[in-house]
């Protein structure tokens, strides 16, 4: 026997009027998961994932959280324990931003003291000086500052799961890609239940432990970034995937190291990838600078390894 | 401090406590101001309305315009919350469309229209002020609530709190600057109308201002208009200074 998955899924079907939303979808999501919805805009997601908060009521079918149908937990003591953070943040215009992460844990009733600390520990925790942001209302911050706010107030009671749609899509390129990486690093300390809704494939791409393809309310394909670009089910998964884009999204998904060899002294130090890098990134780097050899140099600058575009064409991603 | 800083930190609350001082002084100085007034009117007999004490006229007529706005504001705020509950959208098209009509209403049809159905006298113009003062206040409290960003709607239920919790802490605060710049509109519109109550027997300021017109005098209409023009001055000035200043 298996253990029991944190949200289940089991044939949730939801309709407005004649119109099925979400058609008997089946999803298990483990603990410590980090879930992503993709999907054409208008294919469910959002709506998938505001059923597990029961901000919709799902029509059919079942939704278990810890194994307990999340019909029987009353709803605000439901969204209490689920952070929710969504694109265009919502915090609250007229409260500063510690008031604003202070929320769920006024909800519970945490004491002042405890709140206080919880809430300078993620303001630093997301790169957010307390001295100068506490005190800040959400229309003097920037579109990535905000948005660091909703992810810190979506953690603050420190809920198991994390139910966040597309919360970095109206960012540019460059602050959205620091802050998925600030989420991936701190996943990785945090291990909570993620389930994310995007729509930029690189973006699923990297965050993603399981990736679940969506297309009119039903789950096309589901597995983890790499089997779905391995074997993609159908046309409409490869395309989404990337289409011819693939090799390189699937480059993107390995790590230098995995395909290092040892030190080559022959080669020079420039250019040099580092082992943490990916190997989309290496490519990039071969081409630019057209050789076929790289060093790999490591974060003080001493020499790792060697990598060999051989070894790429060879099968190893 | 200099003195245009010291004005810019006190002087909206300064404001409604000059402008009462200011119609303090004008009761006091009224009765006294014959000559004055005789300059003014060199024709009249009297020159200074003699059936009413100002002060009374003046108390009695704030009593109206006080027991009204009071109906209007626990009506109208009271009807835009029910109206923008998920219980009560039903009624929120009516609601929308009565607030956008009354204003073509003209206050004087409304008293017309009350005398016949409840008499003559304080009741009528009452039930007139209320029923003209609850529109801005309507109309202002449907657009504080409907204006409310749907994403902080949304993440506040999405957070877990109650509708109570969201009334209390969200839409209120955040439509109350709306919602008093519309009783600030009533209350100012009510001081106005309220003296047309006189034409129906009503004892407010509008009496001096009628019997004026009807003598030919033009002292009393003096009297009648200046303490009405600085009463509601006064109390524009106290919304002034009670609106929350935008951050
Ligand atoms: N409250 C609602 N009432 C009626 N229909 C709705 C409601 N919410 C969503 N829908 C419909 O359900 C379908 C799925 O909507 P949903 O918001 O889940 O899509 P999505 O995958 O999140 O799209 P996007 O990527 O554009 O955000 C759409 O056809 C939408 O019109
Ligand atoms: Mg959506």
């Amino acid at each position: 026997m298996t253990e029991t998955p944190r949200i289940a899924l089991k044939g949730v079907t939801k309709r407005f009027g004649a119109e099925t939303a979400v058609d008997a979808i089946s999803l298990n999501i483990a603990a410590g998961e980090f879930c992503v919805l993709v999907g054409t805009s208008g294919c469910g997601k959002s709506t998938t994932l505001r059923m597990i908060n029961r901000l919709i009521e799902h029509s059919d079918g079942e939704i278990h959280i810890d194994g307990q149908p999340i019909r029987e937990i009353d709803p605000q003591r439901l969204r209490r324990r689920i952070g929710y953070a969504i694109q265009s943040t919502g915090l609250f215009p007229h409260w500063t931003v510690a008031r604003n992460i202070a929320l769920v844990p006024g909800l519970l009733k945490w004491p002042r003291a405890r709140t206080l600390e919880r809430v300078e520990e993620l303001m630093t925790l997301l790169g957010l000086a307390p001295s100068e942001f506490a005190d800040k209302y959400p229309a003097q911050l920037s579109g990535g500052q905000a948005q660091r706010v909703g992810v810190a107030r979506a953690l603050a009671a420190d809920p198991e799961i994390l139910l966040m749609d597309e919360p970095f899509g109206a960012l540019d390129p460059i602050t959205r890609e620091s802050l998925q990486e600030e989420l991936r690093r701190l996943q990785g300390r945090i291990r909570k239940t993620i389930v994310f809704v995007t729509h930029d494939m690189d973006e699923a791409l990297k965050l993603a432990d399981r990736l679940v393809v969506m297309r009119a309310g039903r789950i096309v394909q589901q597995g983890s970034p790499a089997e779905l670009l391995a074997a993609p089910a159908d046309e409409f998964v490869a395309s989404l995937l990337g289409g011819r884009d693939r090799g390189l999204k699937r480059a993107a998904l390995t790590p230098v190291a995995r395909l290092m060899r040892p030190v080559d002294a022959r080669l020079p130090m420039e250019p040099a990838v580092a082992p943490d890098e990916d190997l989309r990134l290496a490519l990039s780097v071969m081409l630019w600078h057209r050789v076929e050899t790289l060093a790999v140099v490591d974060g003080e600058g001493r020499a790792c390894g060697s990598l060999h575009l051989s070894d790429l064409m060879g099968g190893g991603i | 401090m200099s003195a245009v800083a010291i004005w810019h930190r006190y002087g909206r609350g300064l404001a409604p406590l000059l402008w009462g001082a200011g119609l303090v002084g004008l009761l006091a100085w009224l009765p006294r101001a014959e000559g004055f007034f005789r300059w003014l009117a060199p024709g009249a007999r009297v020159v200074i309305y003699p059936r009413d004490d100002f002060t009374a006229l003046l108390l009695n007529h704030l009593a109206l315009v006080g027991v009204a706005s009071g109906l209007a504001i626990l009506l109208g705020v009271g009807a835009a919350l029910v109206v923008t509950r998920p219980w009560g959208r039903d009624f929120l098209p009516l609601a929308s469309q009565l607030a956008a009509m009354g204003q073509t209403f003209p206050p004087v049809a409304v008293l017309a229209l009350a005398v016949p159905s409840l008499g003559f006298g304080a009741l009528p113009t009452v039930v007139a002020l209320v029923l003209y003062g609850l529109l801005p206040i309507l109309r202002n409290g449907l657009a504080g609530i409907e204006g409310i960003d749907p994403a902080v709607r949304e993440a506040a239920r999405g957070m877990g709190m109650s509708p109570g919790q969201v009334l209390w802490r969200l839409e209120l605060p955040l439509a109350a600057p709306v919602m008093l710049a519309g009783i600030r509109t009533s209350v100012t519109v009510g001081i106005a109308t309220a003296a047309i109550g006189s034409t129906i027997g009503a004892k407010t300021l509008g009496d001096p201002i009628i019997a004026g017109i009807v003598n030919g005098n033009s002292a009393y209409i003096l009297q009648g208009a200046l303490l009405i023009g600085v009463l509601a001055l006064t109390l524009d000035s106290l919304f002034e200074a009670l609106t929350p200043r935008r951050r």
